[in-house]
Parts: C-alpha cells; structure tokens; sequence
C-alpha cells in the first residue's frame, strides 16, 4: 500500500511534496500526470482529483489534493518526520500555518502567473500576455519584500526565524524556482534585492540536497530548451511549433 | 490574559473568528479596526499585524493572523471545543485542510471582488467596475458549482459528508454571505441554481445561532445605510 503520488515536476507544489518526501524517507510512486499534454483534464485524472489540479496523493484509499494539506497529513502521519518540519508545538505551528496561507493570496500569484504568460505560453497553448505577466511581477516583488522585511527577521536561517526547515520553507522556494525558467538575468533582476531571500532559498536547498537539486533539474532542462528555441526562433521563423514539439518529448 | 480580536464586522474572516469564539465560549476582547477609515493602514495596527489586514488576534505575548490560522490555534488551544470543529483524526484533519486551501484561489476571490467593485467602492473611495463585478461573479459561480457537486454530500448538512460543521463551514459561509451586500435579488440569482448549498448556508446559520445572526446584522445595516 504504497503512496501514490499524482506528479509532473514542472509544477512547484509538486516538488515541494517529492522532495519532501524524499527527505525524509517517505516511500513513494510517483505518477506521471503531464500538464503540457492536458493530463490532468482526462476523466480517469477527475477521479484522482475532482478540481484536476497537480499534486494530489492517494494513500490507501485515502485521496487528497492541495499541496499544504497534502504536506502536512505526511507530516503528521509518517514515522520518522523530524518535528521542524510541522512542529507540534502550537504556537509554532500556528505561524507556520500563517505563511501558508499567506502565501497563497502573495507569492503564490507571482512566478506561475509571471511564466505561464511569457516562457511558458506556447508549450500550454496560450497566448502571450504581458499585462497578465506584469500583474505577477507586482505580486512576486510586493511577496518578496514581505519576505525579506517580515517573514525572515530575527536571525533564524528560515522563515519565523526557525534554524531547520519547515513545511513552509520548501513550499515557498519551491515556488520562487520557477522564476528558473525566466532565465538568469531575469531571475536576477527579480530576486537581486533580497539578500535575505536568496540566502534563504540556499540555506532551503543545502538543508535538502541532493533532492532539491534533483527534483529540480527539470526546470533547468526547461529553461535551457526554452533559450536555445528563443534563438532559434530569432534565427528563423519556425521556432514555436519546434519549441512545443521539444519540449513535449523532453519535460 | 484574555484573547484580543482585531476586528471590523465588515470583513468575512472577522465573522467566522467572533462566531467560532462565541459557540465556543472562547472569552475574548473585542478591538474594533475600521476598515473604511483605514485604521488597519496606520503603523500601530502594523505592530499587531505587519501584513495591515484583518483579523489579527493576541493572545498573551502571541500574536497570530490569516483567519484559517486563527481557527486552526483556537480550536487547537481552547479547552471544551468540540473535536467536530477540527477533529483530532488526521483524515478528517486533512480534508478540511483541503478545503480551507482550495477556498484562499476559489471561493475566497468571488464574493470580495464583486462586493468591492459596486456596492462598497464608494465606502473604499474606488471606482464602480461592471467588469471587475462580472469576473467576480464567474469566480463564485465556478465555486458554488463545486461546492455543490463536490464539497457537499447529498445527505449530510455540513462539507466533507459531515454532520457537525467545521471551521471549514463557516469560513465558506460568512465569505458567501458577503454577498447579502448588493440585494435579495442578485443574491438569489447568484445562489439560485444550487439548492444544496444554500441548504448547508441555512445548516450552518442555525448550528451557530443566535451568533450568527448577531454578527452578519452589520451587513443589513450597511446595505440599508448604502441605499439611503
């Protein structure tokens, strides 16, 4: 009765569980659901999880979806999980149940929308929209100042001033490594002003390497897919067929 | 060392912490936050709650806020809650965690974006937006559909197929009675397609009497102010 794990790591609420569970020894199947092949609309995906969304877990016959729910039931009921992650203290657990869900009325409307609209719009069959992109730059730079200014005070290596990681930490980095996919410079621009951030998402990555770097090397095979199709397409006209063909058969 | 409630009847969240309070017999202080006279801007309210938004609690030397957060450390902290507001069992646990995650990119978005754009942009001092009113209305139908064909179970008055509401009911309920704002009318032709929903509105109102009542009357006088 192994846990099923609904997955397509190009999703960062989906790396945030894997990694997760890989830290601490969750055995898992992780099943592949491709968003960019509309997976997660199918019908047998509905019976999985009625809203189609990615990740989602079946434990038994134990079905749930929502990454922060999701994170916390392994927390709670897997032997062997470190208390830092999902503290049982209930003051501590109280801010971390703060940041999540903080998190996804803030960060969580920055990167997706800002890479769903530029990089990532031909390979899910959308339109570019620069607006909508512009509308998550103000969301991520407002997040990450709340981040830098308020979440990361005090002299912890993680946010609420905590010396291991939580649940929260790897929900909300997980999160801001999808500006990955934007490419360096933009990525730089993006998080350039936020020391306490960027030391904060290397602090996050030490604490769970090597499965961050592993679960994460998608997002690097993407994004360097996606540069050389951007010259490509500079070169010639044919780029964005090419790009989602690639891109199909490689993520 | 009594509980503070950081608190403008006006904001949906505020409605479920005081009502989950009362049920409770949580003993608490009531710290009225005016929202139209932008007293959750000013910098001692931003000692309470850097995030400037309602509601906030304090307890002790403990400061807390997001609504779902609040619950979750009352229900968990408060002697004689009973188990059905946050069951103890972690399956029940995490399902309601579920809904109270889906709710923040759902239902949540409806209900404000509407009332925010017509009937109460001149109490914000911002500009009618028929658009913003109409997006606001996709947003709550899409999650009242869900709501009805999946949250809520055919026979049983509460979310999840439970009998006795949660922390998750009433979160949902008092963000969908937001709505009462702008008339019976619309309210009915927005709610008006799902009978199962507006039965486990009723559920819920009637488990949580007379503090429901008494905490959503601030809406029927501010829509009365409003027309006048």
């Amino acid at each position: 009765m192994k846990l099923k794990l609904y997955a397509d790591r190009m999703s960062q609420p989906v790396r945030a569980v894997i990694i997760f569970c890989k830290k601490n020894g969750i055995d898992f199947e992780e099943i592949r659901v491709d968003i960019a092949k509309r997976q997660h609309l199918t019908t047998e995906y509905a019976e999985i999880n009625p809203m189609k969304q990615l990740p989602a877990i079946v434990d038994g016959r134990f079905k749930l979806f929502e990454s922060h729910a999701i994170l916390v039931y392994l927390a709670s009921s897997f032997p062997g999980v470190a208390d830092h992650w999902y503290p049982a203290d209930v003051f501590k657990r109280s801010k971390i149940h703060s940041v999540l869900d903080w998190h996804h009325s803030n960060l969580r409307r920055g990167p997706t929308t800002i890479v769903r609209n530029t990089v990532l719009a031909p390979v899910l069959g959308r339109p570019l929209n620069p607006e909508a992109a512009a509308e998550g730059e103000k969301f991520l730079s407002a997040s990450l100042s709340k981040i830098e200014s308020i979440w990361l005070k005090g002299n912890g290596r993680f946010l609420l001033g905590g010396n291991q990681p939580s649940i929260a930490d790897l929900s909300l980095v997980c999160d801001i490594m999808q500006l990955e996919l934007l490419g360096e410079t933009e990525r730089n621009r993006f998080l350039g002003p936020y020391k306490e951030v960027q030391q904060w998402i290397e602090n996050t990555r030490n604490a769970t390497n090597p499965h961050f770097d592993e679960v994460h090397k998608i997002l690097m095979k993407a994004r360097e897919k996606l540069q050389n199709l951007r010259l490509k397409g500079a070169n010639n006209e044919g780029g964005e067929s090419d790009m989602k063909r690639t891109l199909h058969s490689r993520i | 060392m009594k509980l503070k409630v950081y608190a403008d009847r006006l904001s949906q969240p505020v409605r479920a912490v005081i009502i989950f309070c009362e049920v409770n017999g949580i003993d608490y202080e009531e710290i009225k936050v005016d929202l139209a006279n932008r007293e959750h801007l000013t910098p001692e309210f931003a000692e309470i709650n850097p995030m400037q938004q309602l509601p906030a609690i304090v307890h002790g030397s403990f400061k807390l806020f997001e609504s779902h957060a609040i619950l979750i450390y009352l229900a968990s902290s408060f002697p004689g809650v009973a188990d059905h507001w946050y069951p103890a069992d972690v399956y029940k646990r995490s399902k309601i965690h579920s809904v109270l995650d889906w709710h923040h990119s759902n239902l949540r978005c409806g209900p404000i974006t509407i009332v925010q754009n017509s009937i109460l942009a001149p109490v914000f001092r911002s500009p009618l937006n028929p658009e913003a009113v109409a997006e606001g209305e996709k947003i709550l139908s899409a999650a009242l559909s869900k709501t009805e064909s999946f949250w809520l179970d055919d026979n049983r008055p509460f979310l999840l197929g439970q009998n006795q509401p949660s922390i998750a009911d009433l979160i949902l309920v008092c963000d969908i009675m937001q709505v009462k704002l702008v008339g019976e009318t619309d309210w009915n032709r927005l709610l008006g397609p799902y009978k199962k929903v507006q039965q486990w509105i009723e559920n819920t109102r009637n488990a949580t009497n007379p503090h429901f009542d008494e905490l959503h009357k601030v809406l029927k006088e501010l829509k009365e102010k409003l027309q006048n």
